[in-house]
């Protein structure tokens, strides 16, 4: 299929493909950092579909520490590699 | 044969969207049946099927929270944490 297009259209594939695997990443960052934060957020017994007005909270806390963390791992790579 | 590059391109947002389903049904199944069905029995009660329900919207009312918290943290640029969260 991909034979009969033009230079053109193969091109614009190529960046279609591209941002997709992109998003295709995120997604799967976000379905670890739920099942991850699910773990430590919601530890009581489910009693409704919403998010109680702890959970919630440290949902966002999770995602935002999580990424706090992992600035601090590449900050001390980064350190490490200078001091070298 | 703009008709093949759309197909293509149909093909492939179809392909991610069923992925992507699928992770989070895996996902939802696997907490919540340690969660819901403790002790298995020989069928699945109302009280199992309700904690069912129940946690299923918790986990999705989650996955929307960590979408956008996530999403709001690499648009703020935290500059190669993106990356980095490629790898998970």
């Amino acid at each position: 299929m991909v034979a009969g297009l033009n230079d053109r259209d193969k091109q614009e594939l190529q960046q279609f493909v591209q941002s997709e695997s992109q998003k295709a990443q995120i997604q799967s960052a976000i379905h670890s950092l739920t099942d991850m934060c699910f773990k430590k957020c919601v530890t009581g017994r489910v009693a409704s579909g919403k998010l109680d007005r702890y959970e919630e909270p440290c949902m966002q806390n999770c995602v935002d520490r999580y990424m706090d963390a992992n600035m601090l791992v590449l900050r001390h790579l980064d350190q490490l590699r200078a001091s070298q | 044969m703009a008709d093949a590059k759309q197909q293509i391109m149909d093909q492939v947002r179809q392909q991610a969207a069923i992925s992507n389903a699928r992770a989070l049904i895996e996902k939802v199944n696997e907490h919540c049946f340690e969660r819901c069905v403790p002790k298995p029995g020989t069928s699945l009660s109302s009280t199992e099927s309700t904690c069912y329900t129940h946690c299923m919207e918790k986990y999705m009312a989650s996955w929307n929270i960590v979408s956008r918290q996530y999403l709001a943290q690499i648009q703020k640029g935290v500059s190669g944490a993106g990356a980095a969260m490629g790898g998970l």
